[in-house]
């Protein structure tokens, strides 16, 4: 059998420690790296492409559905806390088991059993399908995330100019940079506050906080003039969304 | 809200009362056979009925000299000048009355055979005057002592389902899961640091228990058990999480509410120090101003953290704790600013050191030097 390679992420050094040393017992499994908080896991998994991922759910800065939402690898994962609130979730995101600390030997033997089960049958669910998930039931986020290589950008939903879609990606334009992020521009829209970010234009959401007027250049065709004077073409059921909205 | 004229009921009470009064009058006036039962009934009945009404309004008069605020000179003289106006409007309308049935009726003399009975019909004027007043003030008095009542009953309610609250947040279970992950953790490799914590575990959840059921304790008891749950914490953390303590030694024997602190205190872990890649420093100061114990709390927070939706919640229920138990004789202010979070806390400074005669000396001493 192959090597398991396995990440721990808390950020607790006891809380890690404990699983380090359940693994002792498991020498098909190899701790590739030891994270303390979310950027860390980032980074770690997208440099060491692990298959295992011990997962925290509180942390600072990036909780473990935020890891999740941000690396691209297919790997099992086991959720680690003292919540009981995420597991609904945790399982929507195909997480493989879900450990509530504290946690016995045969309990963390009986979630290693899965994992193995799973990476032999080597069936992962696509990625798009788990970052939905990572990211439904979040109603309305106030931040989002963006990852370019193994860094990690937080842009607070206030911050965005607007979005537009690049093929496969969403182009989000804020504080004069644009991040790309592998999502849907409907997905993205869902998890946006409908009362300042609004759908002008098949390919663009604004935030209406950085409109300054419109102009009307066609017929049935008008353009948004923002604040620093980029111009977004609106189409007519975009203005009627505005209309709605101002 | 008039009392009696607002409520039916009440009104048709009262006025019944007066008509009793009229039917006094008249036989008073009537027995003596100065007048005919016919002249006496005219004349009183509907005179004592309109009395009534006017004396009414003294209930406007009560209101502006409640017993409570104005000396019993005052209430004596106000009301008396009340009566005297009250008497005068009356007799305006009396004489006119008068004058309506001696032309209607055609009473002979009326006039003057009333006029020789005016010094006893203002006599029973003042007395009626006087006794409307006096329900009046016995209706204030009693709206009064209800109001506190169900005030009081209010705010004894509303501290009760406080401190209920209070002490059902006071063991968070997630704090209590992870503890026991810790000692978990530690058991196979560092028995000694299991034990510890275990023995700091155990003096923190009896002491919640115990001073959570006491109405007020000490500053000092409720700053060791938030110490102790800060020292469980620190196992967790690790570096991430430093204590610095000022405390005043005057304050240690303050009394104040059990668990007002502690919330506060695990606030500033969850919402601050474990937002924190690197944690940092809660600080927590006591100190003796003037008749004011103040209390501050201070943490670092992460101006870009998630904000949850129960953020505040603990705040929220020190802050109704508060209220309930001091009405407003106590303060809790917090603001976040340049990356910090502070909370500021006023309490009447009390003690119980009519208790403890010692005590009361070496603060006292303490105070004074």
């Amino acid at each position: 059998m192959d090597i398991i390679r396995a990440i721990i992420v808390d950020d607790e050094e006891l809380a890690r420690s404990i699983v380090r040393e359940y693994l002792s017992d498991h020498p098909e499994i190899q701790i590739a790296a030891e994270c303390s908080n979310g950027y860390e896991a980032v980074k770690a998994v997208t440099d060491l492409k692990p298959n295992l991922l011990f997962l925290d759910v509180q942390m600072p800065k990036l909780n473990g559905f935020e890891v999740l939402e941000l690396i691209e690898a297919d790997l099992a994962v086991i959720f680690v806390t003292a919540y009981e609130q995420y597991a609904v979730k945790a399982f929507e995101v195909h997480a493989v088991d879900y450990l509530l600390k504290p946690f016995s030997r045969e309990r963390f033997d009986e979630a290693l059993a899965r994992v193995q089960e799973k990476l032999a049958r080597n069936e992962f669910v696509p990625r798009l399908e788990v970052l939905q998930a990572a990211r439904s039931g979040t109603e309305t986020v106030e931040r989002v995330l963006v990852r370019d290589g193994s860094k990690v950008f937080v842009i607070p939903t206030e911050k965005i100019d607007y979005i537009e879609a690049q093929d496969d990606y969403v182009s989000i334009r804020s504080e004069g940079k644009s991040h790309l992020k592998k999502q849907r521009l409907s997905d993205l829209q869902s998890m946006l506050d409908p009362k300042k970010f609004v759908r002008i234009h098949r390919s663009t959401i604004l935030n209406v906080d950085r409109l300054a007027r419109l102009e009307l250049y066609a017929k049935d065709s008008r353009m948004a003039i923002l604040k620093d004077g980029t111009q977004l073409q609106v189409s007519r059921s975009g203005y009627e969304a505005l209309k709605e909205l101002l | 809200m008039h009392p009696i004229l607002s409520n039916q009921e009440r009104l048709a009470v009262y006025l019944i009362g007066w008509l009793i009064f009229g039917v006094m009058l008249a036989a008073v006036l009537a027995l003596p056979r100065d007048f005919s039962w016919l002249e006496a009934g005219t004349l009183a009945i509907p005179l004592t009925l309109v009395y009534g009404l006017i004396c009414l309004s003294s209930w406007y008069v009560c209101r502006v000299f409640p017993l409570q605020k104005t000396s019993v000179a005052q209430v004596f003289a106000v009301q008396a000048l009340a009566a005297i106006i009250t008497i005068a409007v009356w007799g305006l309308l009396g004489s006119g009355w008068v004058i309506v049935l001696e032309r209607v009726l055609t009473f002979v003399a009326f006039r003057t055979r009333v006029l020789a009975k005016a010094p006893l019909m203002i006599g029973v004027g003042f007395i009626l005057y006087s006794l409307t007043a006096a329900v009046h003030y016995l209706i204030m008095t009693f709206e009064a002592s209800k109001e506190s009542d169900r005030r009081e009953l209010q705010s004894r309610i509303f501290a009760q389902e406080a401190e209920l609250k209070a002490l059902r947040a006071q063991i968070n279970p997630h704090f209590l899961f992870n503890s026991l992950n810790s000692i978990s953790a530690l058991a196979t490799h560092n028995p000694s640091a299991v034990r510890a914590m275990t023995l700091k575990l155990a003096d923190f959840l009896r002491k919640s228990l115990r001073l959570g059921a006491q109405e007020m304790i000490r500053l000092e008891e409720e700053i060791s058990m938030s110490l102790n749950f800060l020292e469980i914490e620190q196992i967790r953390y690790g570096s991430r999480l430093q204590i610095v303590q000022r405390i005043d030694d005057v304050c240690k024997d303050c009394l104040v509410p059990p668990l007002i602190l502690q919330p506060l205190i695990e606030n500033s872990i969850v919402h601050g120090i474990a937002h924190l890649l690197d944690g940092g420093t809660i600080t927590l100061e006591a100190e003796w101003r003037g008749s004011v114990l103040h209390v501050h709390i201070e943490n670092p927070i992460d101006p870009d953290r998630p904000r949850s939706k129960k953020g505040g919640l603990g705040l929220d229920n020190v802050t109704k704790r508060l209220r309930a138990i001091y009405k407003d004789d106590a303060q809790l202010q917090s603001d976040e600013r340049d990356g910090a979070f502070r909370i500021d806390l006023w309490l009447p400074a009390q003690t119980n050191l009519g208790l403890d005669r010692s005590t009361s000396e070496s603060v006292h001493a303490r105070l004074t030097e």
